[in-house]
């Protein structure tokens, strides 16, 4: 497995969003300044795997996807795909967040789905292209009488469906999935794993899972990258990053969220809040909020480490976090 | 046998859309008895927000209450003229919620707000109010409360604005709370500092709650006794354990088992439930679950089933799953 | 294997555009009945000239039959169902030349405005930057002027241009690009806003990700967005447009009285309205409000017709 090419590279890829520099800021040349939504990221994807990202709000995660898709360039570092024989890059296809605003509402299904196919002429006449059309559309779990409609006479959790259809419709290589289940209840959102999980298995897709949820992306995903503040602080083998995490805030982000277990009804806030990604701290980001912080933390920059597993963490300490951190109880929750 | 702080029978609302009444509650019935937090989960447009709403008579037009009784300490809620209900409604029953950058005024600094809650419902008097609110600040976590005191909503961050909510829906010392969805909103992390805080207030001045989630992790870790809302009508109530242990209904299973959760092993195909909620005036005769369940039979496509009390919970399902005697 | 792909094709029926409209035109039985009005003054004014002798044209006055009221009144005569004017014009058949004029002017004044605006709209909104600033500022000063204003300012100015080289077509033309020019900026306020938000919709991201480019990505995705309201505010500004050319005409700077317009009409007939023979210029007035009122009621249903976002709501 590791021996063949990978499929995708990053290579130290940062993104900065500029902001809006003031009249005199601009006649004095001042420096830019900017929030760097993604730093310094590094990540390597094998044919057939997927990727999944986790991360609060302001990880950088979703701006990840966007460089990814080529819907918006990199500042620093490169992301290459591997080409093939005849040295065309692969078709990539994304599926958002918002099963309303990824539809034109103005197109019929049939038109939607039929685009990614006309676009990369993967069939040809208009019999053909109908014929896919419908097969699609029965693949993901709707009939050949929905190809007439309009988006907005279905539900949310069907439009996610004719999203996936018009995804697998351009017969991507590349799936770039951008919290595609957040905006879903439960039982229609098990729905959409499921048959995402179907389709992965039967198709041999290779993706990029983004999701703010940890359960989700444990589901979904072969390997897990934790992002935090724009900087992907552990990367894991799903498995290995529940078992053993390695970087506290996975830990400490594993045993936020609130499980089903009733016996056992402690909770687990993380220390302090969430700093503005635009003034990230000085030295390690996550030092604000780290039970284990000491000095060092706060001056230098923690490298990146290797796991012998084939991971990478990046934290000062090697510490042993596959049990629940046990923080002192909370009585009164101080915050930043 | 104590005798429930609020009461909730048969409470039905519906909605007028082109002049023709559709059922958005349907005979909702469940109480919360004093220092219990009462879990109400549900997918969207089961009705959950409009049963919080409803029982502070904030019902958004076109949707209007048309039946059933709303009792608070024996007091007939539904009873009370407008006038009446503006003193309830945050003196005795406080709200959280689920955003809240839409339920502080933008243009009013948080101590403000805080003292015209506290001297509407408490009338203590200036200095008394802001020693108030600058305590309630503190309590809620806040540093430095006589700075924050001074500060607009728009200058703190989600987490610190919801713990601004909370003091606001607790400083009138009510006897209820209710909270729709006060941490969906925001990140895992907040999110549990804000459930912790709403524990350890609770804990503190033992007022009821009523949460309202679509999380049942919210649940498992939050509520005493939990209700199910499916389209508009209550599947099933039990105490918490209970729930998620033994569900009676099969909705409450299947909502269960389709929740991807962190123990669980990451192999395992989640279960689904086929289909989807039945919209509003769309709820098929009989069960408003029969199409997307396993058990159902003929009884469950004609009749509605009542809710039955069984012991220490309460379900509507002609054909309940067994109990687990192990 | 074919037999199985095509059969679920062929179940499903495909409704024609027209039967679409036509159910929805049903629904809907005040636009239903604006139609039909526009509908037969566009017959009235189109289809009447070929039958009648042009009353502007020598051949078509007679002064012996000047001032003859409407017919039902004393005086009046069965030839001249409406009365005539001091040339002793037929008004019937007069106001059938001079809507045909109106409304080619509106018309076509309408779409140079459209396609100006538009245009620089969705340039300004899907390009941004320096190119959205410099257009919107461009129209920022165009609406310190009133329309009126800047289509006389421009009419005026192309007069002193040709001097006396003018004839009634290039009048009329310079009527239409005044007016044109002068209702752009709304056109391009209004798409330029909508550009701004279709823009950055997933469905647009979805698209790019696809492969299409940014043009065929403005042409297929996103001006089908843009155009409901725009449409109900080009019906409306057909109405405006009109009723500016009649004004200019009226002014006596747009369209020479000697040509037929309803604002020539009405000019025409206002010197007369003192001295007791009011249907020289009330007729022209009356089917002026009521083309100009219909046409605003049919946009505002054409809108909701052609706007698949609110249908199936229900």
């Amino acid at each position: 497995m590791t021996s063949q090419t990978p499929f995708l590279v990053l290579d130290h890829v940062s993104k900065v969003y500029r902001r809006n520099q003031s009249l005199i800021e601009r006649i004095r040349k001042m420096e830019e300044g900017g929030t760097k939504a993604v730093s310094d990221v590094s990540l390597v994807i094998s044919e057939g795997e997927t990727v999944g990202l986790v991360g609060e709000s302001g990880c950088g995660k979703s701006t990840l996807a966007r460089l990814v898709s080529g819907l918006m360039a990199p500042t620093q570092g490169d992301i290459v795909f591997r080409k093939d024989p005849a040295g065309k890059t692969p078709r990539l296809q994304m599926i958002f967040q918002d099963p309303y605003s990824s539809l034109n509402g103005r197109w019929t299904i049939e038109d939607i789905i039929a685009e990614p196919i006309k676009v990369h002429r993967l069939r040809r006449g208009r019999a053909a292209i109908r014929a896919r059309v419908d097969e699609l559309l029965v693949q993901v779990g709707l009939s050949p009488t929905d190809a007439e409609k309009y988006p907005q006479e279905f539900s949310g959790g069907q439009r996610q469906r004719i999203s996936i259809a018009r995804a697998l419709a351009g017969e991507p290589q590349f799936l770039i999935l951008d919290e595609p289940t957040s905006a879903l209840d439960v039982s229609v959102q098990a729905q959409i794993l499921n048959l995402l999980r179907d389709l992965q298995k039967n198709l041999g897709l290779t993706s990029l899972f983004i999701t703010h949820n940890l359960s989700v992306v444990r589901i979904m995903a072969d390997r897990i990258g934790v992002m935090y503040l724009g900087e992907l602080v552990e990367e894991a083998s799903a498995e290995q990053l529940f078992r053993k995490p390695k970087h506290p805030y996975t830990r400490l982000l594993i045993d936020a969220a609130p499980n089903m277990d009733t016996s056992d009804r402690s909770l687990h806030p993380i220390a302090g809040e969430l700093p503005n990604p635009a003034f990230p701290p000085a030295g390690c980001r996550f030092h604000t909020r780290c039970p284990f912080a000491q000095d060092v933390c706060r001056t230098a920059a923690p490298p990146r480490k290797a796991t012998p597993e084939g991971g990478m963490f990046r934290c000062h300490f090697d510490l042993d976090l596959s049990k629940e951190v046990k923080t002192p109880p909370l009585a009164k929750v101080k915050t930043a | 046998m104590t005798t429930p702080l609020l009461d909730v029978r048969d409470l039905t609302v519906t909605i007028n859309r082109d002049g023709r009444p559709i059922t958005a509650l349907d005979k909702v019935s469940f109480s919360v008895n004093p220092g219990e937090v009462l879990g109400v989960v549900g997918e969207s447009g089961a009705g959950k927000s409009i049963t919080g709403a409803a029982i502070i008579d904030l019902l958004v037009p076109p949707l209007k209450r048309t039946g059933g009784t709303i009792s608070l300490n024996g007091d007939r809620l539904d009873q009370l003229s407008p006038k009446e209900m503006r003193r309830v409604r945050g003196g005795k029953i406080g709200f959280i919620f689920q955003d809240p950058m839409t339920s502080l005024n933008p243009v009013i600094t948080i101590g403000r707000q805080l003292c015209d809650a506290i001297e509407t419902h408490l009338r203590l008097g200036g200095n008394e109010t802001k020693r108030r609110a600058l305590d309630w600040i503190a309590r809620v976590g806040l540093p430095n409360p006589d700075v924050q005191f001074k500060r607009y909503p728009h200058q703190l961050s989600g987490g610190m604005r919801q713990r601004i909510v909370i003091a606001l829906a607790l400083c009138a010392n009510p006897s209820l709370v209710i909270a729709d969805e006060p941490t969906t909103a925001l990140d895992v992390s907040v999110q549990a500092h804000i459930l912790q805080l709403m524990r350890d207030l609770h804990r503190e001045s033992e007022v009821s709650m009523m949460l309202i989630t679509h999380d049942l992790g919210v649940i498992a870790k939050m509520a005493d006794r939990v209700a199910v809302l499916y389209a508009g009508r209550v599947a099933e109530i039990s105490p918490v354990a209970e729930l998620f242990a033994n569900p009676s209904h099969p909705y409450t299973r299947g909502l269960i088992r389709a929740t991807p959760m962190p123990t669980a092993d990451g192999g395992v195909q989640l279960d689904q439930i086929p289909g989807a909620m039945p919209g509003l005036g769309a709820v098929p005769p009989g069960c408003a679950f029969n199409p997307r369940c396993s058990r159902a039979q003929s009884d469950c496509r004609s009749v509605v089933p009542p809710l039955v009390t069984q012991e220490s919970s309460a379900f509507s399902c002609f054909h309940p799953l067994e109990r687990d005697v192990a | 294997m074919t037999s199985v792909v095509n059969t679920p094709s062929a179940v499903r029926p495909r409704r024609s555009r027209l039967s679409k409209l036509f159910h929805a035109v049903c629904y809907a039985p005040g636009a239903t009945v604006c139609a039909i009005v526009i509908l037969l003054m566009f017959v009235y004014a189109f289809v009447t000239p070929l039958f009648s002798q042009n009353p502007f044209e020598f051949a078509g006055m007679s002064v012996l039959d000047s001032f003859i009221p409407p017919m039902w009144m004393e005086e009046g005569m069965s030839d001249f169902p409406l009365g005539t004017d001091d040339q002793g014009r037929n008004l019937l058949t007069a106001m059938a030349y001079g809507m045909r004029t109106s409304i080619v002017v509106g018309i076509l004044s309408v779409v140079i405005g459209l396609v100006l605006g538009g245009g620089l709209g969705l340039i300004a909104g899907f390009v941004g930057g320096k190119v959205d600033a410099f257009i919107m500022r461009v129209a920022d000063v165009q609406l310190a002027y009133p329309a009126l204003l800047l289509a006389m300012i421009i009419d005026g100015a192309a007069r002193a241009a040709l001097g006396a080289e003018r004839n009634v077509t290039t009048a009329i033309t310079i009527v239409v690009l005044s007016i044109g020019i002068a209702f752009w900026v709304q056109y391009a306020r209004t798409i330029r806003s909508s550009v701004m938000i279709e823009r950055d919709q997933d469905y647009v991201s979805a698209a790019r990700i696809t492969g299409r480019s940014n043009l065929s990505i403005i042409a297929l995705h996103i001006l089908p967005n843009v155009m409901a309201p725009v449409l109900v505010i080009a019906t409306i500004n057909l109405g405006i447009a009109i009723i500016t050319e009649a004004t200019l005409s009226f002014l006596g700077i747009g369209i020479p009285v000697t040509t037929p317009s309803l604002g020539t009409l009405i000019r025409n007939g206002n010197n007369f309205l003192q001295s007791g023979e009011w249907w020289i210029s009330v007729w022209p007035c009356l089917v002026l409000v009521l083309f100009v009122v219909s046409v605003n009621i049919l946009g505002d249903h054409l809108r909701d017709v052609y706007n698949p976002r609110l249908r199936g709501r229900s």
